[in-house]
C-alpha cells in the first residue's frame, strides 16, 4: 500500500515538530512492506507535486499543526487550490498535533477537517490527535524518541486498518481535559514553574527580554 | 461618543459587499478600515520568535505590526473575510495566524483548560463578517475559541449583508 502524506506545517523541515512526527509515523507504517511519500507545504517549490500526488494517489494523509483552532492558513491556501476528485475510492486522513497538552484542544479543528474530505471528493479516514508537542523540537534527543514512539505505533495501526479506529487515537490522543489534581497543581506552581522552565529555553535562544514584555503598551486603550 | 472600530478586509477594496459593510458599520461607529487584500500579509510559520526570542513582536517585518497596534486601540475589531472550503479563507486565516504576539508563552488555566497568558490587559471584541458560503455556525465556534485565547468576547460571525447584526453587538 502506498500513503501521500502532505504536511501543512509552516516552519521549514528542519525545525517542523510536524515533519518529525511524519518521519516517527512513516517508520511504523512502512516496516510491512508499505510505501509513503511526503511533501511539504512550506516549500512552495513542492506545491504543484503535491497537488499531483493528491490527485493520483487513493490513500492521502495531511498532517498538520494546529494553528489558532484549526488549519494553518497556508494549508488552506493549498486545499482550496486542489481540484475536488470525480471518481469515488480516495481515502483522506488527518493528523493534528498542538501545543497544549488537552485533546479538547483540537476538536474544533477536527470538526472542520472533517468536512474536508466530502468537500474534495474523498471519504473520511479519521483524525489522529496529539497535544503537548510543544517542546518537541526543544526537547532532548532522549526525551524527543519518548515522545514520538507513540506515532510509530500509530504508524503500524493505520498500515493494519487503513483508517484512524476511533477508540485507539482516542486513547493515543491523551486525556480530553486534565484532571482536576493536575489542574490544582498547576494553579498553585504552574507559574512560578513556567518562569524557570521557559526562561531557560528563551534564554538559550538569545532572548533579553522579558517574556511577558508589553512593546506596544502606548497602544492599549 | 462613538465606540472606536477596527474594520480588518481581506476582501478586494472595490468588494461591493464590502463597501457596504462598511457604510453600515460607520453609520453607528467611528471605523479605521486596513484593507489588507493587496498586502498578503505572509502566513505565521511557526518560530515562536514572538514568544520565546522578541517577545510580544513578529519576527516577519511585512506590515502587521500596524494591524496588531490597531487591534490595542480600538473598542472593537471586525474582520471582512472571503470563503473557501466552507470557512474563512486562507487570507484571512493568515491574518488571524498573526495575532500569537498579542499573547504570552506562559499558560494559565481558564475554565478548566489551558490557555495563554494574555500579553496585554485589553478586552479584545472581535466579530467576523464573510462573503460567500460557508458554514456559520461552524464559523461562530471557531471565532468564540479565537477570542477564548486572547481572553476577549466574540462579536459573532455573520454573512456580510447583514453588518447591522455585528454592529448590535458592538
Amino acid at each position: 500500500m502506498h500513503l501521500v502524506i502532505i504536511s501543512g506545517a509552516a516552519r521549514p523541515q528542519a525545525r517542523s515538530n510536524t515533519a518529525k512526527i511524519i518521519e516517527a509515523f512513516r517508520q511504523g507504517y512502512e516496516e510491512g512492506g508499505n510505501t509513503t511519500e511526503v511533501w511539504y507545504l512550506s516549500d512552495r517549490k513542492q506545491w504543484t507535486s503535491a497537488a499531483a500526488a493528491f490527485d493520483a494517489c487513493d490513500n492521502v494523509l495531511i498532517a498538520l499543526p494546529l494553528y489558532v483552532e484549526n488549519v494553518p492558513g497556508i494549508l488552506l491556501e493549498f486545499l482550496a487550490g486542489l481540484k475536488p476528485k470525480t471518481e469515488p475510492g480516495t481515502q483522506l486522513s488527518f493528523l493534528v498535533q498542538g501545543g497544549f497538552p488537552e485533546a479538547s484542544q483540537s476538536r474544533c479543528c477536527e470538526a472542520y477537517v472533517k468536512t474536508l474530505p466530502a468537500q474534495l471528493g474523498c471519504s473520511y479516514g479519521g483524525t489522529l490527535i496529539k497535544g503537548d508537542m510543544f517542546g518537541l523540537g526543544l526537547t532532548s534527543e532522549k526525551n524527543r524518541r519518548k515522545m514520538l514512539v507513540g506515532f510509530t505505533e500509530m504508524g503500524r495501526q493505520y498500515a493494519k486498518t487503513n483508517t484512524f479506529d476511533e477508540k485507539t487515537v482516542g486513547q493515543f490522543a491523551g486525556p480530553e481535559n486534565l484532571p482536576e489534581g493536575q489542574l490544582r497543581m498547576f494553579r498553585l506552581f504552574g507559574r512560578r514553574v513556567q518562569r524557570v522552565f521557559v526562561g531557560r529555553i528563551a534564554k538559550k535562544l538569545g532572548c533579553r527580554d522579558r517574556l511577558d514584555a508589553q512593546p506596544y503598551q502606548d497602544w492599549v486603550k | 461618543m462613538k465606540k472606536e472600530v477596527l474594520i480588518v478586509s481581506t476582501l478586494p477594496q472595490d468588494h461591493p459587499e464590502a463597501l457596504a459593510a462598511i457604510r453600515t458599520l460607520s453609520e453607528k461607529a467611528a471605523c479605521r478600515v486596513m484593507n489588507v487584500y493587496e498586502k498578503q500579509f505572509s502566513p505565521c510559520v511557526g518560530c515562536n520568535a514572538c514568544w520565546l526570542k522578541t517577545p510580544g513582536l513578529c519576527s516577519i517585518r511585512d506590515g502587521y505590526e500596524d494591524v496588531l497596534k490597531a487591534y490595542l486601540a480600538c473598542d472593537a475589531a471586525v474582520f471582512l473575510a472571503g470563503t473557501a472550503l466552507n470557512f474563512v479563507d486562507f487570507r484571512m486565516k493568515n491574518v488571524i495566524d498573526r495575532l500569537l504576539p498579542l499573547a504570552t508563552m506562559y499558560i494559565h488555566i481558564v475554565d478548566g483548560q489551558c490557555r495563554h497568558v494574555p500579553r496585554y490587559d485589553k478586552e479584545y471584541r472581535f466579530g467576523l463578517l464573510y462573503a460567500g458560503s460557508a458554514d456559520g455556525d461552524y464559523l461562530n465556534r471557531w471565532l468564540d475559541r479565537v477570542v477564548l485565547n486572547l481572553g476577549g468576547s466574540s462579536l459573532g460571525a455573520f454573512p456580510i449583508h447583514q453588518a447591522k447584526e455585528v454592529l448590535a453587538c458592538i
